[in-house]
């Protein structure tokens, strides 16, 4: 589902490249966390996978369309089926949840049926049923994290990138999100998290792909977090 | 693509700055009044140099000698005289004015200044060929060719005076329009700079269209729509103030010049035929300006 292959970027600013010569394949339905130090290359790393930035060399893969080669017309079409989670939830704070969560469908022109049916039910899947008529500033960090996911999901995307979504909420409401991800991926969606907290990553025991200075030092299937170098 | 939606997006978009929307709606509307206004100008002329140049006279002015001694043309010299330029080209009408008619058209024009007609006697007024030409550019060769004849004094041309005001009135168009062009890069930059604000105010919306995968198209059209909106309510707001400049000002202080036909009146047919243009215009430049705006300046 995703395939990085050889891949590099550098930025004009920095002489250390930000991925150097970077190959990994995140399967379909398969959950992996990416992890490493700040810098350490994670953020780019999903940035190419949303065509946020091109990468300088190398094949960036979702779904098997060819990332960096696809022409300006198309990008849309891949960030319907790419979803994504911020560490600042990124939430429109002059709607409510329901807006929140309709407004991914209407941008891409779904009509208000589907949206009056869909969105009540992505807001079950992650527990927010009853409180489709607040506004973001009433709720608590998790829910915010909740309506982000469900905005990111509502339009069952074939992969959930996660980028530090536990960042800004404690240890509980973070192990709830975790078996939120959880839940989605069941569904067959492939996750890909990015993360640097090493209790989550510890406790459920997935695939890690860890970064340093933007190269791929470990790929394991069923790893931890481990001592950072 | 759900045109409820788009819609909504506007007016949110237009209220949310409604002080830089008011500012780019009248800037707009400004530059398209004072373009309207120059074209109006343009009409006038037109018409004007039409009618005028319809009743434009060239005049051979006739010797002391015929204008005292041959009060019907019938000397062999004035005969001679008119008929060469009846079959000169370009001549349409040749009319004799006797000395005597003359000084009762004198005696018409300025009925109104008694002490001048006081003054006046016939002696002073030469009898003369008025000549209406088919096309006024054959003046230089008739002056050529009869000033310095026998019996002729001398030979004017009334559209040389013409050509005078029609000088001042071009130039006034073409200062109108200069004001408009420049009235009309304020009011380019204005919309651009408020697509630009808008883009910035609604930049989490933006970001949440671009993450989600909505079109360009689809992200770009609301800010379109706004520029599109401030040009076209600029363009009505423009034919408003010159319906109101005809009505309030134009017939009133040009009331004496309209009456004497000395200018043809600009009727509301004039500014109705001007207005589609306005708005075309305003329509057009508006989504022109957003989008090179949207492409240069804001990530969409």
């Amino acid at each position: 589902m995703i395939r990085l292959e050889h891949v590099s970027k550098s930025y004009r600013t920095s002489t250390r490249p930000a991925l150097d010569d970077v190959t990994v394949a995140v399967g379909k339905g398969e959950f992996a966390f990416l992890i490493g130090p700040s810098g350490s290359g994670k953020s780019t790393l999903l940035r190419l996978l949303l065509r946020e930035e091109v990468a300088s060399r190398g094949d960036v893969y979702v779904a098997d369309l060819n990332v960096g080669k696809l022409s300006q017309r198309r990008i849309p079409q891949l960030r319907q089926r790419v979803g994504c989670v911020f560490q600042d939830f990124r939430l429109l704070a002059n709607k409510t949840v329901f807006e929140n969560v309709a407004f991914a469908l209407e941008v891409i022109g779904k009509p208000r049926h589907t949206i009056r049916k869909v969105v009540p039910e992505v807001l079950e899947l992650v527990g927010l049923e009853g409180k489709a008529d607040r506004m973001p500033h009433e709720l608590s960090g998790g829910e915010q994290q909740r309506v982000a996911i469900a905005r990111a999901f509502v339009n069952r995307p074939l992969v959930l990138l996660a980028d530090e979504p536990t960042g800004n909420l404690d240890r509980d409401i973070s192990h709830e999100i975790m078996l939120l991800l959880e839940r989605i991926n069941r569904t067959g969606t492939t996750v890909l998290m990015a993360t640097h907290d090493h209790t989550i990553v510890d406790s459920m025991r997935r695939r890690v792909v860890e970064l340093h200075l933007g190269q791929v030092i470990r790929d394991e299937s069923r790893g931890v977090y481990g001592v950072s170098r | 693509m759900r045109a409820s939606f788009v819609f909504s997006e506007v007016v949110t978009g237009l209220r949310r700055n409604v002080t830089m929307t008011v500012a780019m709606i009248l800037t707009t509307a400004i530059s398209l009044g004072l373009l309207g206004g120059g074209l109006l100008v343009v009409r006038t002329i037109d018409r004007m140099q039409q009618d005028y140049y319809q009743r434009v006279e060239t005049v051979v002015y006739l010797s002391a000698d015929i204008s005292a001694n041959d009060p019907g043309c019938t000397s062999s010299t004035c005969s001679a005289l008119r008929g060469q330029l009846e079959s000169a080209p370009g001549v349409q009408t040749v009319i004799f004015e006797s000395r005597q008619a003359a000084f009762a058209r004198f005696q018409r024009i300025f009925q109104g200044q008694p002490e001048l007609l006081q003054l006046a006697r016939p002696e002073a007024l030469p009898a003369s060929l008025r000549v209406q030409l088919s096309d006024p550019a054959r003046f230089p060769s008739i002056a050529k060719a009869f000033t310095g004849r026998p019996g002729v004094d001398r030979v004017t041309d009334q559209g040389e005076y013409l050509r005078q005001l029609f000088r001042a009135l071009d130039g006034l168009r073409n200062a109108t329009f200069v004001i408009a062009l420049i009235q009309a890069l304020a009011a380019l930059l204005l919309i651009s700079n408020t697509i630009q604000i808008s883009a910035f105010t609604r930049r989490a919306e933006v970001g949440v269209m671009r993450l989600t995968g909505a079109s360009r198209w689809y992200t770009q059209l609301p800010f379109l729509l706004e520029a599109v909106v401030a040009g076209v309510v600029g363009g009505v707001l423009a034919i408003v103030g010159l319906i109101v400049g005809k009505v309030a000002f134009v017939d009133r202080v040009l009331a004496g010049v309209f009456e004497a036909a000395i200018v043809p009146r600009i009727g509301y047919g004039d500014i109705f035929s001007v207005a589609p243009i306005l708005l075309l215009v305003g329509a057009v430049v508006a989504a022109l300006t957003g989008y090179l705006t949207l492409r240069l300046y804001v990530r969409t």
